[in-house]
């Protein structure tokens, strides 16, 4: 708390009259701390896409310079590091710039998306809005935490790009829904996804979904499959139209309507 | 054993109830834990036997307390005669009942709303006793001395001022004569020190600082002005030979922390170890194990004293296993380097040469851009302790491997605010992992390790018993074997461990206690 509040006054300290911050140096602190998540050029990637005109947290420049400084804990956004007034202008010019210059993210027809999204049964497996399976992550605000090329990647190839701990459990950056296989003390295997782990116990979900937990010490084998995804991948399964369909789909979710 | 030693918890009519040679000769009482680390050596071991290899396995909560204000409980208790002495976030202390856990007093100064703790949480890490007081240090700087019966204050120093940032978390060390207390701050950049003070009254003896003024010895390490903002905070608590009648404290980093650009230089005595005589304050020798630091490896970690023969030669040693991954070995009566081998991942140095200077990798410093360098921005170590056994005579230590993409930033001072220019983004989750290592203590090498799934920031605690007790961010409590770094048991608490275990018996019977989540958790057998 305290913390915050200093930070608040470092943030907000400037005073009037100063020289217009540098877009340039801004893109370059950019490059060098945000666009791991919110992608080159804020394009989107496993954090949001920047570059609209309006950003959800970030209505006011105030709020983007409150966002810059303090990050968004409980939706996964770090503060990376303590920032000087200055260097809190710089981010928010660029960050700006990008709404200014955005390009259509997506040329798909969020309509035909749904329908695509219907087809291939995704709902066995998704919620949105509250209907559909719990096996993988719920799609009702997708939209807005994750961006364009981030959402194309996690139906196209969702190996390559297992979501990182946004969530509080298991936190801390922790690959999420990581493919497990468990061989119990009685030989018996079992599949599924993490969903908790210490040095001495694990929890997964197996492939009917139901919870199972091991002490470490029980078990013959505990192999983490990096690199694998539960869900399957639909690249060379969907039409370029149909997968941009599906993206404009999925962008529009932002959450209860 | 412990019936023989159980006589000296009977409670003492005598006036002082804790002087100084009792604290000396804290391996003879080991019911009792009478200073931070257990004793002035900072082994954090203890000489119990009751719970031990065969029997831990049985271990069970004798009793829970639950702090009254949420934050991080970072505590190290202190059992003296039959009480316990705690700290509460942010710096409350109080008094428990070991044998129910029950608050027999409890203290809470006022801090200002508006008070300044840059460069940690709002933290205490534990109080110091002599004779009939309780030491502790508060986040807006004051140093406060509590009667040990009730809790009054005996007296209420201001160490220093707290608008420009300087703030207290760790537990004082208590000598004789001597209460002895270092600063944080670096991150809003002030000048270190380390003061001494006066028990009975709370008088200033004397300060030393850990950046000279011009003219001192080693201001030609720093240029213009940069001196007066140049951190080397003294936070966390030191060692103590009483026969040498040394004082062993590690110094943090230079300010600002990330960029080094307007300090060029070794900036002493920053990230060094400082050997200091108690009677006037006046250094002995120093030693800088990360010259010109550029990522932020304070070197406030728990120096450790004990002797041993190295190359045929009897020698009094210092041992720390700094933050930047070197396990550093030195002689403590003169500051010679012996060895240093690095106990966790490092990609910052080719080697350490004869003298113990690091010789820099290229391209490991902050960027703009950011800069992959292993170890972490907290380090492979921070303040959770390590544990020496003279048992096994091996150096345990939790180790944190995990790397940083460390940013440089723009340095900008204005006092009481953060003086950092840069910071760093961690590369956690499973591409971060900790463990549990026991080394040899007088050169480094790696005895056994026992993994954890994440870098831990819980300290550890051997004991004659042949264990290791140590603590998860999951909030595993768990041992180990001393030998073998085999796990023994384990428990869940429900909470983040970071503090550091500790142990003392009452009525016959031992326990070990840790702090985690919101408690304090105190275990014996059945």
């Amino acid at each position: 708390m305290m913390l915050l509040h200093l930070l608040l006054v470092v943030a907000f300290g400037a005073s009037a009259g100063q020289a217009p911050p540098d877009v340039e140096q801004g893109k370059q602190l950019f490059n060098g701390m945000c666009a791991r998540c919110h992608g080159i050029d804020g394009t989107g990637d496993e954090g949001p896409s920047l570059n609209r005109p309006t950003l959800t947290r970030a209505a006011t420049d105030d709020a983007l310079r409150e966002v810059i400084s303090d990050g968004i804990p409980d939706r996964g956004m770090p503060r990376v590091r303590r920032l000087t007034d200055n260097e809190v202008r710089q981010l928010a010019a660029y960050v700006r710039s990008l709404g200014r210059a955005a390009a259509g993210a997506t040329s798909g027809d969020a309509a035909k998306g749904r329908a695509t999204y219907d087809k291939l049964g995704c709902a066995a497996c998704h919620i949105i809005g509250g209907q559909g399976g719990s096996f993988g992550p719920d799609l009702t605000q997708i939209g807005v935490n994750r961006g364009p090329s981030y959402l194309r990647q996690s139906f196209l190839g969702p190996a390559e790009a297992l979501p990182r701990g946004t969530s509080p459990i298991p936190g801390r950056g922790f690959t999420e829904y990581l493919p497990v296989r468990i061989v119990t003390g009685d030989g018996r295997e079992v599949r599924g996804v993490r969903v908790n782990e210490d040095p001495f116990t694990i929890q997964v979900r197996d492939s009917s979904n139901h919870f199972q937990s091991f002490r470490k010490s029980d078990t013959r084998e505990i192999e983490k499959e990096f690199g694998k995804s539960v869900m399957p991948g639909f690249r060379g399964r969907l039409t370029d139209q149909e997968t941009e369909d599906l993206v404009a789909f999925l962008s529009s979710l932002r959450g209860a309507q | 054993m412990l019936l023989v030693l159980a006589f000296g918890v009977a409670p003492i009519a005598a006036a002082a109830q804790v002087p100084a040679p009792r604290i000396v000769a804290a391996d003879a009482t080991p019911t009792d834990w009478l200073t931070y680390s257990g004793n002035y050596q900072s082994h954090r071991f203890s000489a119990l036997t009751q719970i031990n290899r065969q029997n831990v396995s049985q271990l069970k909560p004798a009793w829970i307390y639950q702090v009254r204000r949420t934050g991080i409980v970072e505590t190290s208790p202190i059992v003296a005669d039959g009480v316990m002495y705690i700290t509460e976030p942010p710096s409350t202390v109080t008094a428990l009942d070991v044998r129910s856990g029950r608050p027999l007093w409890t203290y809470t100064p006022s801090i200002p709303t508006d008070v300044i703790v840059i460069g940690s949480p709002p933290v205490n890490r534990g109080v110091a006793i002599l004779d009939d007081t309780v030491f502790f240090g508060t986040v807006n700087g004051h140093l406060i001395a509590l009667d040990a019966r009730s809790g009054a204050v005996r007296w209420d120093v201001q160490v220093d001022d707290n608008k420009f940032g300087y703030y207290v978390t760790s537990a004082p060390l208590a000598i004789d004569g001597r209460i002895i207390v270092g600063v944080s701050g670096a991150e809003a950049g002030i000048r270190g020190f380390l003061d001494a003070y006066d028990p009975k009254t709370g008088r200033r003896v004397w300060r030393t600082h850990t950046v000279p003024a011009p003219g001192e010895p080693g201001s030609d390490t720093w240029s213009g002005d940069t001196w007066k903002t140049g951190g080397g905070s003294a936070w966390l608590t030191g060692s103590y030979d009483p026969a040498l009648n040394l004082i062993y404290w590690g110094t943090g980093n230079p300010g600002p922390d990330w960029n080094g650009d307007l300090r060029p230089g070794d900036n002493l005595y920053t990230c060094s170890l400082i050997a200091i005589s108690p009677v006037d304050g006046k250094m002995k020798w120093h030693f800088q194990f990360t010259p010109h630091d550029i990522h932020d490896w304070d070197a406030n970690e728990i120096p450790v004293l004990f002797d041993a023969t190295i190359d045929g030669r009897p020698r009094k040693l210092v041992a720390m296993a700094n933050r930047n991954a070197f396990y550093y070995v030195l002689d403590r009566e003169t500051g010679q380097f012996l060895s240093a081998l690095p106990y966790a991942k490092q990609t910052w140095a080719e080697r350490i040469d004869a003298k113990g200077r690091p010789v820099r990798r290229s391209g490991t410093a902050p960027s703009v851009e950011g800069t992959l360098v292993f170890p972490n921005i907290q380090g492979a170590s921070n303040w959770p302790s390590p544990s020496y056994s003279p048992q096994t005579r091996l150096f345990y230590q939790a180790a944190r491997e995990m790397g940083t993409y460390f940013f440089k930033g723009e340095p900008q001072y204005k006092p009481g605010e953060p003086f950092v220019a840069g910071g760093g983004r961690a590369v956690n989750g499973d591409d971060a992992w900790g463990a549990i290592r026991a080394l040899e203590s007088t050169t480094g090498r790696l005895k056994w390790e026992f993994k954890l799934v994440t870098p831990p920031m819980s300290g550890v605690l051997s004991t004659a018993g042949g264990l290791v007790f140590g603590g998860t961010d999951e909030g595993n409590f768990f041992a180990l074997d001393a030998e073998s770094g085999k796990p023994l048991w384990d428990t869940q608490l429900g909470g983040m461990i970071r503090a550091n275990p500790m142990a003392f018996a009452v009525d016959g019977k031992e326990y070990v206690a840790i702090a985690a989540g919101y408690g304090i958790f105190v275990f014996g057998l059945p």
